[in-house]
């Protein structure tokens, strides 16, 4: 993998976890209803962006590496997306929820080794 | 998590399609949709030589990611209404779902081969996805 590749792949990972992170946000910010729900189709669009980003790159690299290079990036994004969470976003999972988050990102991995 | 749960999260309209984790489904079986129609429309592609060829702009050439795209943005507003309901964390991690059906989709439609090896993957996610949504009965049995 070209050091091109992985710094596509890097930028197009922070631009899935912002983008789920800004999406969270405006979604939570558009139930509390009223003043505080104001802004929140600017916080989606942001979202929508990043996400457009994201998605635009991964196509990009979809021809130019085997799925199975790309695949253990997408596999590690739930535990990204998991401690982004937790910092940005103040989520707390137990410890079941911690392993699962584990074992699937496992199972991903295993899945794309093959 | 549970501690979050009652004051951050409203509770969903009642009737299964209402249900959250009902849409997550949907949105991972319309992912899996999407992933193989883009990787069907990106093999169809050639152009990969300018920088700003990274960018995946070729491969909008090709009806097939076309449909792949309609199928992401379908899947799009499930995942938006599931995250009214569920925390970001735990509601990606059940996404994960996507690479069991991702595996399927690609023997069945691409001819691609399940080894052994893969198979295992794909058990290790469905037991991963059991505990998370264990913890979720947990967390909410607390509430």
């Amino acid at each position: 993998m070209s050091l091109l590749a992985w710094l596509v792949v890097i930028i197009s990972q922070l631009a899935l976890v912002a983008g789920q992170i800004f999406l969270k946000r405006a979604m939570s910010r558009r139930e509390h209803g009223g003043e505080k729900a104001r802004g929140w189709i600017s916080i989606l669009a942001i979202g929508i962006a990043a996400m457009t980003v994201w998605f635009l790159l991964w196509l990009g690299l979809m021809p130019r590496l085997d799925l199975s290079k790309l695949m253990p990036f997408e596999g590690i994004s739930p535990l990204l997306i998991v401690l982004g969470a937790a910092a940005f976003l103040h989520e707390r999972l137990n410890w079941r929820g911690w392993a699962g988050v584990v074992l699937t990102c496992l199972g991903v991995l295993l899945v794309s080794a093959s | 998590m549970h501690d979050q749960l009652p004051a951050a999260l409203p509770k969903p309209a009642p009737g299964l399609f209402w249900n959250p984790y009902l849409q997550i489904f949907l949105t991972v079986l319309l992912t899996a949709a999407a992933q193989i129609l883009l990787k069907v429309g990106a093999d169809s592609s050639t152009a990969h030589d300018s920088l700003w060829s990274w960018l995946g702009l070729a491969e909008l050439a090709s009806w097939w990611t076309w449909l792949g795209i309609l199928a992401f943005v379908a899947s799009f507003g499930g995942w938006l209404y599931a995250l009214r309901f569920l925390p970001l964390g735990l509601a990606f991690a059940l996404t994960n779902g996507v690479h069991i059906f991702v595996p399927i989709g690609s023997w069945l439609f691409l001819g691609e081969h399940i080894g052994l090896l893969r198979g295992g993957g794909i058990l290790v996610i469905i037991a991963g996805i059991l505990l998370l949504a264990q913890s979720v009965a947990k967390a909410e049995e607390k509430v």
